[in-house]
This record gives C-alpha cells, sequence and structure tokens, in this order.
C-alpha cells in the first residue's frame, strides 16, 4: 500500500479562536502534505470531507488534529486508513486557556522575540502527529497455526460445575478435572448452605447435587475424576495439556525454574548461563522442558482455575487461647461434618451440643479474621447456628465477632437470624476458653453488653478459613520459563488474584481465569456468579485468539511485538520481565515470544537494551521520532527561550485524566509536550536520551502507582519504569547531566486535580537547574 | 467492675419483652444511632443501646433493675431515627412494664393487672367489694350503703346518703396503706438493685446509699419533674409533654382536695356537698376537666401516632386516667341537675375507678410515678451527669 498523507485540522470547540491555524497549516505545507480545515470535522459534513479525500485524492494516512482520541473514536475510523489523532483541543486549547495564556497582539508578534506558548504547544503537537504516522507500519495479525476453542476447567467444585455449564451452554466443549474421585466438592456434603436467591432469608439444600446432575447430563461437558493437569504447554487459542493421576510421575510433569539460591555462586554473584542451564537439567531430572510439547497431550483454548480451597487446620499450638486441642473446641469445617451426619453432639461425650459458641476472630486484640476467611466466616456462622437452633429448641448459638460481614443480599440471612430469640450475637475479643466442670468457658472482652463477660459453652466453633489450592501448589503447572504458578502471589496470600479491580477473574497469564475460592473465601452464590464471570472470559479469549487481537486489556488490538532477532544478545531482559509471561526461551536464551500470551503493553519494548522489539503502530522509532519533532528553542531563536519538558504518559490512566483537566479548563505548564504511551513499562530509556540530547529539558513519566497496591494494568509496568529511572541516574551523570532532569509520578486516574501541580513543580525544578547545555547543538 | 459478667440469657424473658410491645428488639444491629439521638440520655453510658443487646440476650436481672429504663421518658427520637425498626422507645417501655411487674408483690396481681384477659373481673371486682362490704354491713344494721337516699335538708342530692363516707373511707384508707406497704416493699429492693447495678456499670460514685443525702437528691429531681424539664427536651412525643403536665397536675390537685375535705369532714365536721364557691371546689373542677382534657389528648396522640406500640398497659392507664375525670365530673352534673337513679350510678362506677387506682397503682403503668422518680432522684444522687475532668 502506498502512503498518501493528509493533515486534518479542526478549527471548532475553540481551537480556531484560540490559535493561528494558518500558522500550522504553513508547518505542514513545509513538508509538502496537504492542509484541511474544518469548523466542525466530527460533524457529517466534516467526515464527508476526509471521505472525499480517501475516495477522489487516495489519502489513506491521516493526521486529524482536533480533539483526544479518547473522544469520537468511531466517527474518525476509516476502513484501510491509519488515522493519528492529535490532540489540540483537551491537550492545548481547553488546558491552556487564553486568559491564562494570552496570544500575541498584533504588534508582538511584529518582535521576533516574542513566542506565543500556546500556539508552540499546538504547532509541536501537529509536526509529533506528522512524524509518528510515517513511522506506522503495516501489520498481519498472528494467529495461532492450530487452534482449539475447547476449555479445561480445572476443579470439580461448584465453581468448576457452574462454569463448565455456563460454558457449555453458550455452545463451548469443556472438560472438568477433579482430583477427587467424583465431582461435587465440599458443599456436596454439607446439610444446607447461604442462600443463593431472594429472598435469600433461609438456608436452602446445597445446590451442588443439582450441579452434578446437570453437568453429568450435559453432552458437552467432559468429567475426569482423579486426575490433575500435569503441565499446561503453548498459549492461549492453543494449550497442549497434559492430564495425569493424583501421585504419579511422569516426564511431563512441569519444570520448575531454579530458585534464586541456586543462580548464584558462594560469593552471591550470578552463575554463568552454561552452567545455570546445566543446573537447571539437574533440578528437573525426568521431567521434559518447558519447550517440548506432549505429543500425546490435549489441545485446549483457554483454562478456568476453579480448583477451590480445603479448611484451614489450625496448627497444635496455634489458637491456645481459643482452647484449641480441647475435644469440644473445633473449627467450622468440622462442625460441618458433624451437621451432616445429624443432630449436633459433642466430639467429647456424645451428648447435645446445647449451648454452642461460634468464634469469629482468633481474639486477644485481633481485630481480623482468621486466616483465608475472606468475609465469608460471618454467613458460615449464622449457618451454623441455625442448625443448633433447629436441632435444640431449647438450644442457644452465640456468635462472637469483630466483624460481622454479610455480602449482598445475605444481610436478610442475618436478618432473620437475628430475630430467632435463641441466636446472640456481639461483637468482642476472646481472651480465654477454658474447660470448667465438663463445659467450657468462654471469657469475652470489650463487648456490646459490657467490659467482661463469660459465657458457658458445650462447644466451641472456630471460624476458620478457606486455604485457596495456589497455596502450596501451583495447580495450573504452566511449562512457562518464569514458572508454573503466578508470580508475585504473595501480594494476594497465595491466592489466584490479582489487583485488576476491574477484570477479577483475569490472572497474570493469558487464557487463565481464575473463579471461585481459589479466588478469594467466598460464598457458594458469589462462586456461582465468578464462574460465569470466568467462563465469558475464557470465551472471549477463545474468540479474540482465533482473530489474531489481544484478549485484554487492549481487547482487540492487532499488533504485537516484532522482534528482529539478529540484534538480540540474549540478555533475556524480555523474558525476565513480561509480566505475563509471554515469552520462553530455548538453552542459548534466545527469546521464544507466545503471541497469544501477549497483552501488548509492550515491557519487552522498554526493556530491551538493543531496541530490538517493536510493534508495528508503537515502536521505538514511532515515539522516537515524536520526540525528535519536537522544536527546542535555543538562544539562537530567542533571547530568553522557553523550556522543553517532555512526559511520557500512561494512557490508561494519567493521559485521561490530563483529558479531564482540559475538560474542567485547569491549566498547566504551556512548555511541557505530551506523549502517551502504552503502559510506562514500555517506556524505553533511549526516548529519554533521545530528548536530553536534543536540548529538551527534562523528562517526567506519569503513570500508575506501584508496590503491593499497584494500579498498573499491566502489573509490572510502572514498577519496572522506576527500577530503570533510577538505572538511568548513571547514564545522565556520565553526560554531566543532572539527576533531577528525568523523574517519574504516580496518579489515579481520579488524581486529576493534583496533575497540573505535579507538572508545574516538575518544570519549575528544572528551570531552577537551568537550560540543558545541549541546546542548541 | 473487673469482674466477668456471666452471661445466662432468659428465653422466657424475651418471650416476655416481645409481648409486652417490644417485638421488633431483635432487629437491632447495635449501631447505637438510639444513643446518640435520644435527647436526654447522660453522656456517661448512655441508653437505649446497652438496654437494647442486654434485652436480646435476655439479661432480665440487668434490665429490671436499671435505672436508665426510667430516665428513659418516651420520647420517641430514637425509635424514628432507628435504621432498622427495632423501636427501642417501644422496648424501653416494655421493660419498664416488666420492672414494675419484677417489683410488685404479689406477683399474682401485678400478672393480673397486666393481662387483658383478667380485666372484666377486675373491672368488677371494686362493684363486688362495694357491694360485699355495703350489703355486709347492713347484717348489722350499719346502712352505709344506702339504696333509698334521701335528700338533704336543704333538698340537695347528697352521694354521701347513698355511700356514706364512712363506708368510702373503710374501703379506701386500707387501700392507700396497701398501695404504700406494697411500694415499700418494692422500693426496698428496687434501690438496692439499681445500685448494686449501677456498680457494676460504672455509673456511681458513691459506694453506698446514704439516706440524707439521698432524699436531699429526690427533693432537687422533684422541682424538675413537676417542670418537665426532661420530658420538654424530647423530640418525636414532646407533644406529650402538656397533657401529661396536665393530667399530673390535675392527679396532685385532686389529692390536695381530697386531703382538705378529709380534714374539713373529720375536722370541722361540714359534710359535703360543698358550695360551688368554694375555692377548693373550684380547683377540684379545674383539676378534673383538665383531667379529661389532658387524658383525652394523651389519648389521641397515642391512638394516632404509627410507628408507637401501645399496648394494653398503656391504654388500661389512659382508660383510668379518662374513666376518673369523666365519671367524677358526670357525677358532679347529674347531681346538680337532679338526676338522682344516674347520679348514684355514676358515683358509683366513680368510686370503682378510683378504687383501681389505689388497689393497682404499684402493679399497673402509673406505677411509674414511684420508679421514675426514685431512678431519677438515685441519677442524680449517683453524680453521673457531672462531667469528671
Amino acid at each position: 500500500m502506498s502512503k498518501k498523507y493528509g493533515v486534518y485540522i479542526c478549527t471548532g470547540c475553540g481551537i480556531g479562536d484560540a490559535l493561528d491555524i494558518e500558522a500550522i497549516c504553513d508547518i505542514v505545507e513545509e513538508e509538502a502534505l496537504p492542509c484541511t480545515t474544518h469548523e466542525f470535522f466530527c460533524s457529517e459534513a466534516g467526515v464527508d470531507v476526509i471521505k472525499t479525500d480517501i475516495e477522489e485524492k487516495g489519502i489513506n494516512h491521516f493526521v486529524i488534529a482536533a480533539c483526544s482520541r479518547r473522544v469520537n473514536h468511531n466517527t474518525f475510523k476509516f476502513e484501510g486508513c491509519v488515522v493519528e489523532r492529535v490532540n489540540i483541543r483537551e491537550g492545548v486549547v481547553w488546558s491552556h486557556p487564553r486568559d491564562q495564556f494570552p496570544a500575541l497582539t498584533a504588534e508582538e508578534k511584529e518582535d521576533e522575540a516574542n513566542f506565543d506558548r500556546v500556539q508552540m504547544m499546538a504547532e509541536d503537537y501537529v509536526r509529533m502527529g506528522m512524524a509518528r504516522i510515517e513511522k506506522v507500519k503495516e501489520n498481519t495479525p498472528y494467529i495461532p497455526e492450530t487452534l482449539s476453542k475447547r476449555i479445561l476447567v480445572i476443579g470439580g467444585g461448584v465453581t468448576g460445575m457452574a462454569a463448565a455449564l455456563d460454558a457449555a451452554a453458550t455452545g463451548y466443549e469443556v472438560v472438568i478435572v477433579e482430583k477427587e474421585d467424583a465431582i461435587g466438592g465440599h458443599s456436596a456434603k454439607w446439610r444446607n448452605q447461604s442462600p443463593v436467591s431472594p429472598p435469600y432469608d433461609k438456608l436452602i439444600q446445597p445446590k451442588a447435587p443439582g450441579l452434578i446432575r446437570q453437568v453429568e447430563a450435559n453432552p458437552k461437558i467432559e468429567i475426569r475424576t482423579s486426575t490433575i493437569v500435569a503441565r499446561i504447554a503453548g498459549e492461549p487459542g492453543n494449550f497442549t495439556v497434559t492430564l495425569k493421576k493424583p501421585g504419579e510421575k511422569i516426564e511431563f510433569d512441569v519444570p520448575y525454574p531454579l530458585p534464586p539460591e541456586m543462580r548464584v555462586d558462594e560469593t552471591g554473584k550470578e552463575l554463568d548461563h552454561e552452567v545455570l542451564i546445566e543446573k537447571y537439567k539437574e533440578y528437573n531430572e525426568g521431567r521434559r522442558d518447558i519447550l517440548s510439547l506432549d505429543p500425546t497431550g490435549e489441545s485446549f483454548g483457554a483454562v478456568i482455575l476453579a480448583a477451590g480451597w480445603r479448611p484451614y487446620e489450625p496448627a497444635a499450638d496455634e489458637f491456645s487461647n481459643l482452647g484449641w486441642g480441647n475435644a469440644d473446641v473445633i473449627t467450622n469445617y468440622q462442625f460441618e461434618e458433624l451437621a451432616a451426619k445429624g443432630k449436633v453432639n459433642r466430639p467429647s461425650d456424645g451428648k447435645p451440643a446445647k449451648n454452642v459458641v461460634f468464634i469469629q476472630s482468633p481474639g486477644n486484640g485481633t481485630d481480623g479474621d482468621f486466616p483465608f476467611t475472606g468475609a465469608i466466616t460471618s454467613t458460615v456462622a449464622l449457618k451454623q447456628a441455625k442448625y443448633v437452633r433447629d436441632d435444640y429448641p431449647d438450644g442457644n448459638a452465640y456468635i462472637l465477632y469483630q466483624h460481622m460481614r454479610t455480602l449482598g443480599l445475605s444481610e436478610y440471612l442475618y436478618k432473620e437470624l437475628q430475630q430467632d430469640p435463641g441466636v446472640f450475637m456481639t461483637k468482642g475479643n476472646v481472651t480465654a476458653v477454658a474447660p470448667k466442670g465438663g463445659n467450657l468457658t468462654v471469657d469475652v472482652q470489650n463487648t456490646l453488653i459490657g467490659k467482661e463477660i463469660q459465657l458457658k459453652a458445650d462447644l466451641v466453633v472456630l471460624g476458620t478459613g478457606m486455604v485457596p489450592a495456589t497455596y502450596d501448589d501451583p495447580t495450573v503447572n504452566l511449562a512457562y520459563r518464569q514458572g508454573p504458578g503466578f508470580r508475585d502471589n504473595e501480594l494476594f496470600d497465595r491466592y489466584a488474584d490479582s489487583n485488576f479491580i476491574c477484570f477479577p477473574y483475569e490472572t497474570q497469564r493469558t487464557g487463565i481465569y481464575a473463579a471461585g475460592a481459589v479466588r478469594r473465601g467466598l460464598s457458594i452464590e458469589e462462586s456461582m456468579e465468578d464462574a460465569t464471570g470466568a467462563a465469558l472470559k475464557s470465551i472471549q479469549c477463545v474468540e479474540s485468539v482465533n482473530r489474531g487481537v489481544a484478549v485484554h486489556p487492549r481487547s482487540g488490538d492487532l499488533t504485537f511485538p516484532d522482534f528482529f532477532f539478529q540484534r538480540c544478545t540474549q540478555c533475556k531482559r524480555c523474558t525476565d520481565e513480561c509480566p505475563f509471561g509471554a515469552i520462553d526461551d530455548d538453552e542459548k536464551g534466545t527469546p521464544k515470544p507466545n503471541l497469544a500470551r501477549c497483552r501488548r503493553c509492550g515491557t519487552c519494548m522498554g526493556a530491551c537494551p538493543e531496541r530490538i522489539i517493536s510493534f508495528a503502530d508503537y515502536s521505538i522509532d514511532s515515539i522516537g521520532s515524536q520526540v525528535k519533532a519536537v522544536k527546542v528553542p535555543s538562544e539562537d531563536d530567542y533571547d530568553e527561550p522557553p523550556f522543553r519538558i517532555l512526559g511520557l504518559v500512561c494512557e490508561n490512566d494519567a493521559y485521561p485524566a490530563l483529558d479531564i483537566l482540559g475538560l474542567q479548563r485547569r491549566s498547566y505548564s504551556a512548555d511541557v509536550r505530551l506523549i502517551p504511551v502504552r503502559c510506562l513499562g514500555s517506556v524505553n530509556v533511549i526516548w529519554i536520551k533521545d530528548a536530553l540530547s536534543q536540548g529538551m529539558d527534562g523528562v517526567f513519566l506519569l503513570g500508575c502507582k506501584h508496590g503491593d497496591d499497584y494500579q498498573c494494568h499491566f502489573v509490572k509496568g510502572s514498577e519496572l519504569a522506576s527500577i530503570r529511572m533510577k538505572k538511568i541516574g548513571d547514564a545522565l551523570s556520565s553526560l554531566a547531566l543532572e539527576e533531577e532532569r528525568v523523574a517519574q509520578f504516580e496518579v489515579a486516574i481520579d488524581d486529576y486535580d493534583k496533575i497540573p501541580d505535579i507538572i508545574n513543580k516538575f518544570v519549575s525544578d528544572v528551570e531552577d537547574l537551568g537550560p540543558n547545555p545541549f541546546k542548541g547543538f | 467492675m473487673a469482674e466477668k459478667f456471666l452471661i445466662q440469657p432468659d428465653l422466657e424473658f424475651i418471650k416476655d419483652i416481645r409481648a409486652l410491645g417490644g417485638e421488633s428488639l431483635k432487629k437491632c444491629f447495635q449501631c447505637a444511632t438510639c444513643s446518640v439521638a435520644c435527647p436526654i440520655a447522660p453522656d456517661n453510658k448512655p441508653f437505649p443501646r446497652k438496654e437494647m443487646i442486654a434485652a436480646s440476650w435476655g439479661l432480665k436481672d440487668k434490665l429490671v433493675s436499671s435505672t436508665d429504663i426510667w430516665l428513659c421518658h418516651n420520647c420517641g427520637d430514637c425509635s424514628s431515627q432507628c435504621p432498622r425498626g427495632a423501636s427501642p422507645g417501644d422496648v424501653m417501655a416494655a421493660l419498664r412494664g416488666k420492672a414494675i411487674e419484677h417489683y410488685a408483690v404479689p406477683q399474682s396481681v401485678a400478672k393480673a393487672v397486666n393481662d387483658t384477659k383478667m380485666l372484666p373481673f377486675l373491672a368488677i371486682l371494686p362493684a363486688i367489694v362495694f357491694l360485699a362490704v355495703g350489703l355486709g354491713l347492713k347484717v348489722f344494721g350499719i346502712h352505709w350503703l344506702n339504696f333509698s337516699p334521701e335528700l338533704t335538708a336543704e333538698g340537695q342530692i347528697a352521694h354521701g346518703n347513698f355511700f356514706a363516707h364512712w363506708l368510702v373511707d373503710l374501703i379506701f384508707i386500707p387501700l392507700s396503706i396497701w398501695a404504700v406497704a406494697i411500694f415499700a416493699l418494692a422500693l426496698k429492693r428496687f434501690i438496692a438493685d439499681i445500685h448494686k447495678n449501677a456498680l457494676a456499670d460504672g455509673t456511681t460514685t458513691k459506694e453506698k446509699i446514704e439516706i440524707k443525702p439521698f432524699l436531699m437528691s429526690i427533693g432537687r429531681v422533684i422541682p424538675n419533674i413537676l417542670k418537665h424539664k426532661k420530658f420538654s427536651q424530647c423530640g418525636e412525643n414532646n407533644n406529650r409533654a402538656t397533657p401529661h403536665m396536665m393530667v399530673l397536675f390535675s392527679f396532685i390537685a385532686l389529692a390536695f382536695v381530697t386531703g382538705f375535705f378529709f380534714i374539713y369532714l373529720y375536722g370541722l365536721g361540714i359534710h359535703g356537698p360543698y358550695s360551688q364557691l368554694n375555692p377548693v371546689k373550684i380547683l377540684a373542677n379545674i383539676a378534673g376537666i383538665a383531667l379529661i382534657i389532658g387524658g383525652v389528648m394523651l389519648f389521641k396522640q397515642r391512638y394516632e401516632k404509627v410507628g408507637e406500640i401501645s399496648t394494653y398497659k398503656d391504654w388500661y392507664l389512659l382508660g383510668i386516667v379518662i374513666g376518673l375525670g369523666v365519671t367524677g365530673m358526670l357525677a358532679q352534673f347529674t347531681r346538680l341537675a337532679g338526676f338522682e337513679f344516674l347520679t348514684y350510678l355514676i358515683y358509683f362506677i366513680h368510686l370503682m375507678f378510683v378504687f383501681h387506682l389505689f388497689a393497682f397503682l404499684p402493679f399497673s403503668k402509673l406505677a411509674h410515678l414511684v420508679y421514675r422518680t426514685v431512678a431519677m432522684a438515685y441519677n442524680d444522687y449517683s453524680e453521673r451527669d457531672v462531667k469528671k475532668i
């Protein structure tokens, strides 16, 4: 396709009033490109102008200088054309109103020593847009050679069964693997469960048996009991899965990466590559490397991880203040087992348990609930209190809590049980459980009734939690170079959870969707809802991979990282740093990208010291050209040239926040030039070096919060960027530049009101440092 | 205070409170909006939040001997602001009913007075007593109950000729003693219990109850009670303060009138009926009218009040108040109008109401007159409201 360019400048929304449009057109025409203006480009008439140019002049690359690219996306989308949106509305005119940034008067214009900062800003942005569009390459979507749409569900409890039924109902073939010899999970064995539908005020029969029947009757669902996953190799849409019996040892058991302590010698120095390879082979004796595919493996398109939980078993010396170790002090799980057998009797002497105390928090000043409880154990205690009352009309059930948490409409269950005269609840700190005359006494402090109370109990039940299957077992056993499980799971107490608040089922591994109690402590109702979410996500996955588009969060993105392998030095940074484990490597260390695992954040592009990784429309070159297109005025141009500051802005939160500033007509320095990036992780330090070496005075990165409560949409991007920014200091001092010229700031989308101060403070700090000495060279 | 409080829920108590108008008590989720909303609760351990949980846990001993249920004036602000519809005000009222029942002896009378089913029997009980005593005396030739009464020398109707003042006093003096004795017994236990409770709760600065300072506290609270100082701080049921004051002052005035004429009769030997221009008679008439108006207003306010539960104990007391006033005034009007039979009949009924007032005072809601006064005095004595540095 031959490229034919056109630049279109909208003068509506106050743009034409604030800017000298003719001057901008002159710049465009200097580049020998046609410049077209219209007072209302997003109108039908405006769009017709563009469409006519497509048909009559054959223009296929458009630079549209108007509003932010975050609005009117579909209006300016033309089949087969490349469109670069230059944001001169929110980014220039609206955020730099003329009452604060006055235009030059006719008289002032006479004197060449005067300049108009806002006009300069708009002109630079148009230059940057023209520079970038030139670099956009054609792109052929990546589609795996063989595709499978089958969905693998790991775990046959309520979550797994519900997910399988949902996926099957949509027409997909599902295989459930269950490590036990029967599906159903824990709840199939219970007496009752908490309600899942209105009016939410009565206990119901467990849903599991009904689900078992439905799953067994569904022709699209295949059940494999006594089966676990040995390894999942490949990529979404094309996973090769090896299944095995629990306890079996097979050659396709997944190999583990070397633990960090085995990667170094006695002095703490990283071992040579060859030695590491040998050690790795030794460490994984009898297991095939991740790159060797199991020829008998089964194909799947996506995986739903519903491996569930196991009851928390307190250690022998744990909870001694709660009398743990006494036969009549049991966990809620043990109580459930007793209740399933019939009327609840005491384990010690078999006498009826009429006075039962349910303890929800470890006591002795602990504010939280027991470990791994999520918010579910309050509801469990309510349910079990009801068992006591059902079994014994003269029974008393006491619930001692620090937090009474009933989720959603389960509040009605709480309300209903409150009405029961034999159910007593109070907040309180349990200090001691002690045997007394064949019974137990429970001492509680700081209750709603009084400072110190004592209760008599036949039985004490501890509201212990649900330990996720991923606590000590990767479960998914991914044949990924980064390891078989999810990274950084300690952040989430080893639940298969993430900080993807808006996308709860997405894990750090594309194509693997977690649901139910493996994700956090959930009720059956929530788990089933989770199952639907994960089923839909897995369908989204298989229906995206087959069209060569990214699954999420850049859904529909056709581009992918392209490696120029001739120049690769096998440094493995991309393999290590990819937040999604998308890149494996071979024995030599050459990266092997698995593009369907990729989320297109560009972290690899930012990581690569050789700059051999780029996307068709987002590359080292395209952003670099934009940086270079910024006109940096020097003393040759003006007596007191304005500073030029580059801002690389994360497009997920920071860039929308800047648009909000524009909408609110709130201003920031007009000397900054902002470039949106996919993620701060994709920022390659070469752009910063380029900016500084062409005389720009400072560079800042504006992106998401990192650390334990990271908000980065790509998990690691902003964190990696901050590491790289720290390292860039050395490079700057070798150029005799101050480290303070480069900075990184964290903002969330709702921090927009803080951005003007952040930017202005940085600009003034840089101004204090003085102009970049390279200016003008 | 550091002693552990052993909790033993009394399920029967919970059932009783629910039946006495505290049906909603278990809806409470202890947010304490009530204690914040209450215009008259003390800052130190305010009510009714703690009473709500104690009630839902069936902690009878803690509640019946609580001063706080009596410090509550049933403003209703807590109930109207309760986010859960737990109506703390109604629960507190039910608790008071239960406390009266708890301290009154004999218990069987207390149970009967608060039992709707016993009303027909209790209603005619005074008539039975009057007739039994009156007719019994006739056997001995004493005609204090005269079914064919004569007019006075001036040709006026005299109720005393039908129902002799001797008979009235023969019945009502022992009844008064009975009421006072029962109260005395109840208060002895009550004061000891609330003190013990206050010590446990840390709402008192005093170790022991000393008679003299305690009496001084009573002296201090009575003017406030008469002024309805607390009652008029109420939000929701503020409009009840004035009619309540009318009823209270009417009772006080009528007690004074009764005492005055008692002296008039036995001291000076002057028999009724007394002149309508007699200042004491004028006071009696004003009080009678105020009693009716106040009683009817309270009845109307309770009847029209949405969201508040009024139970038998409330209607019984209002019935007595209105009945006393109406029959008292009607007896006088019919007497002046010369309707002989009618006026004797109404007078007889009036005396039946008076019988109820005296006989069941320690058992009915009217006992709040005594318990609340004592509780408020105790609160004053305990110096709970005094801000500590």
